[in-house]
C-alpha cells in the first residue's frame, strides 16, 4: 500500500517536473494533499445526498461544528497539535449519539435541539480554546480549524483511506434503507428495516467523514461539504442516478480545486476555505443553470 | 383443520386461501393517559376482505399498527397461516414526500424493494417486477416519471404498488381511496377483486361506505370499542352508520352500547 503511494507520488511529482502537471504538484505534500482530496471528496458528495434527503443538513453541521470543541479538548489534554484524533472522534461521537439520543425523548424538534446543543459546544469550545491561548500559540489551531495541506502526512492519507472504506461499505449496503427510514418510518419497519438502529449508524458514518477530513478542510467547514454539493446536485438532477453522480463529482471538483488554485496562484488562503468557496460556487452556477434552463425544474415536457 | 380452513365457500366457487386468518385476543392500546383501543376481539378469517370502518381517533390505525407491531399493544396478535408464513404488505396513508426530490418512480421502488442501491440501474429482473407492479395500478407509463411530478391520486397508486411487491399473502391498506382520483378508485376496485381471488387477507381501513359495501366481505366498527362486526349489507344500516360518525367515544348510543356490554359478559 504504501509503496504503491510511494510510486504514484514519485510519477506525479516527476510529470509535473515536465510540465504535464501544474508546477506544484512538484512538491511532496501537495501530491499527499490532492491525494487526500479524492479520497474525501466523493466520499463526502456520496454521504451528503443522503444528509439532504434526511433533512440532516443542520445536524451535519452541528457535529462539524463540534469538532472545533473536540480539538479544543484533545490539545488540552495533550494531544498533538496537527492531529488531535482522540479527542476529536470522541468527542463528535459523543455529540452526535447525544443528540440522537434524546431527539425522541424531549418531545422538541430537531432543529431546537440541535440549536441548543450546538450552541453549548460552541461555548464549550470558545472556553477552551481561551484557556489554550494563554499557554500555546493559538495560530496553530488555525491549521485544525480551517484546514492546510501542509501537515497531510502518508500516514493521515492510509488513515483517510481506511475511513474512506468504512464509511462507503455500509452506506453501499443501507443505502435504500436510509432512504425508505426518511419516507416513512412505519412502512420501512414493516420492511424490516432498523430504522433506529440505521438512525445512530449514520452519526457513526457522519462523524466519521467529519474526523477524516479536518486535516483537510478543517473543523469549522467540514459540515458544509456534506451538504453544498448535494443542494447542487439535487438542483440539477432529474433522477435518483444523477443525484449522486453529480454530488459526488460536485464534491471532488471542490476539493481538488480548493487544494490546486490557492498554490498555483500562491494565494494565502485555508484550503477549507478555498474548498467550500469553489463549492458554494458551483451551488450558485446550479441555481443560475435552473433559472436559465427551464428543462431542470422537473417541468413534465 | 388447517387444511379445511384452507378452502372458503364464496358464491359458487370455493378459492384457496393462501393468506392468513388473523385473531385479535383483548387488545388495548394506550398512550400515556389516553386509551386508544380498549379490549379488541376481533377474528379476520383467511382469505376474507375485511373492511374497518369508524370515526377519525377512534383507533383504526391505530389497530393497523398493532397489527404491524408497531405500538406498543396489550393483549395477543396471532396470525395463523395455511402453510409456511407468506408475505405481509403495507400500503401506508398518502405519503408525504418532498416534490423536489430528484427520484423517478422506478428509483423510489428500487429503494423500497432492493438491496442494490437505488442510485445504480436496478438488475433486469427487479426492473421488470417494478414494472408489473406499476402495470397493475395502471401506471406503466409513468415509470420514468419523477415522484414529485405524480398527482396525489398516482402517488397513492405508486404506494399501492409498493404494498404488492414481494407478492402479499396479507395486505394492510390504510385508507388507501383517500386520495384517488375516479380512474384510481376503478382500478383500486378492479385490484381488490383479483387478490379476492387469489386468497390474500385484506384488512382495509375505508371511510367511504358504500366502498365497503361493494367490496368487502365483513365490515367492522370501531370506535375505541368494537361497536359490531359482520355482514356489510346487515351491519351497515342507516342509523348506525349515523351512529358510527356522529358519536362521540364517551357518549355511545344505548343499542350499540348494549350490544359491547354483553360482549364484555362474554369474553370476561
Amino acid at each position: 500500500m504504501t509503496e504503491l503511494f510511494e510510486a504514484f507520488r514519485v510519477t506525479v511529482q516527476g510529470w509535473a517536473e515536465a510540465g504535464l502537471l501544474p508546477s506544484s504538484l512538484a512538491y511532496g505534500f501537495a501530491v499527499n494533499a490532492l491525494l487526500a482530496g479524492v479520497i474525501i471528496g466523493p466520499v463526502l458528495g456520496l454521504l451528503g445526498t443522503l444528509v439532504v434527503v434526511k433533512r440532516h443538513a443542520f445536524f451535519s453541521e452541528a457535529v462539524g461544528h463540534s469538532a472545533m470543541t473536540g480539538v479544543a479538548i484533545g490539545i488540552l489534554l495533550g494531544e498533538p497539535y496537527s492531529g488531535p484524533y482522540g479527542a476529536l472522534f470522541g468527542y463528535c461521537l459523543l455529540f452526535g449519539l447525544g443528540l440522537n439520543y434524546l431527539r425522541n425523548r424531549t418531545g422538541l424538534s430537531a432543529d431546537t435541539l440541535i440549536g441548543v446543543f450546538l450552541s453549548m459546544s460552541l461555548a464549550l469550545g470558545a472556553a477552551v480554546l481561551l484557556v489554550l491561548a494563554g499557554r500555546i500559540n493559538v495560530h496553530i489551531l488555525e491549521n485544525v480549524l480551517f484546514g492546510s495541506i501542509l501537515t497531510v502526512s502518508g500516514v493521515d492519507i492510509a488513515l483517510l483511506a481506511v475511513v474512506a472504506l468504512l464509511v462507503t461499505v455500509p452506506m453501499l449496503l443501507f443505502y435504500n434503507r436510509f432512504m425508505l427510514a426518511s419516507f416513512n418510518p412505519a412502512l420501512a419497519q414493516v420492511r424490516q428495516v432498523p430504522v433506529k438502529a440505521l438512525d445512530y449508524l449514520f452519526v457513526v458514518l457522519v462523524t466519521l467523514v467529519t474526523v477524516a477530513s479536518v486535516k483537510v478542510i478543517g473543523a469549522i467547514l467540514v459540515g458544509a461539504l456534506l451538504v453544498i454539493p448535494a443542494a447542487a446536485a439535487k438542483i440539477l438532477a432529474t433522477s435518483l442516478s444523477r443525484f449522486v453522480g453529480l454530488s459526488m463529482l460536485f464534491s471532488l471538483i471542490a476539493t481538488l480545486c480548493g487544494i490546486l488554485i490557492p498554490m498555483e496562484m500562491e494565494l494565502p488562503i485555508p484550503s477549507g476555505a478555498a474548498i467550500i468557496l469553489v463549492a458554494g460556487s458551483l451551488f450558485l452556477l446550479s441555481v443560475l443553470a435552473r433559472s436559465l434552463l427551464p428543462g431542470l425544474r422537473g417541468a413534465v415536457t | 383443520m388447517n387444511a379445511m380452513n384452507g378452502w372458503f365457500k364464496r358464491g359458487a366457487e370455493p378459492i384457496a386461501a393462501a393468506g392468513p386468518q388473523v385473531q385479535f385476543d383483548n387488545v388495548s392500546l394506550q398512550y400515556g393517559q389516553t386509551r386508544v383501543l380498549d379490549g379488541i376481539d376481533l377474528t379476520l378469517s383467511a382469505a376474507e376482505v375485511h373492511a374497518l370502518v369508524g370515526p377519525n381517533g377512534g383507533g383504526k390505525s391505530s389497530l393497523v399498527r398493532c397489527l404491524l407491531g408497531l405500538a406498543p399493544h396489550r393483549g395477543t396478535i396471532k396470525l395463523a397461516w395455511p402453510g409456511s408464513p407468506g408475505q405481509i404488505g403495507y400500503v401506508p396513508q398518502a405519503l408525504e414526500f418532498d416534490r423536489s426530490l430528484p427520484m423517478s418512480v422506478i428509483d423510489f421502488l428500487a429503494a423500497m424493494q432492493t438491496r442494490r442501491p437505488a442510485f445504480l440501474r436496478p438488475a433486469r429482473r427487479q426492473r421488470q417486477q417494478i414494472v408489473d407492479a406499476l402495470e397493475r395500478v395502471g401506471l406503466g407509463s409513468k415509470a420514468e416519471r419523477r415522484m414529485g411530478d405524480l398527482s396525489g391520486g398516482e402517488r397513492q397508486r405508486v404506494m399501492m404498488a409498493q404494498g404488492l411487491m414481494p407478492e402479499p399473502k396479507l395486505l394492510i391498506l390504510d385508507e388507501p381511496m383517500a386520495a384517488l382520483d375516479e380512474a384510481g378508485v376503478a382500478i383500486f376496485e378492479s385490484l381488490i377483486c383479483e387478490l379476492k381471488t387469489e386468497g390474500v387477507t385484506l384488512l382495509w381501513v375505508e371511510h367511504d361506505l358504500a366502498a365497503v359495501r361493494r367490496l368487502a366481505d365483513r365490515v367492522t366498527g370501531l370506535n375505541r370499542r368494537l361497536l359490531f362486526s359482520g355482514d356489510p349489507a346487515e351491519e351497515l344500516t342507516p342509523e348506525r352508520v349515523l351512529d358510527l360518525f356522529s358519536s362521540h367515544p364517551t357518549q355511545r348510543p344505548k343499542k350499540i352500547l348494549q350490544r359491547k356490554d354483553q360482549k364484555e359478559m362474554i369474553s370476561d
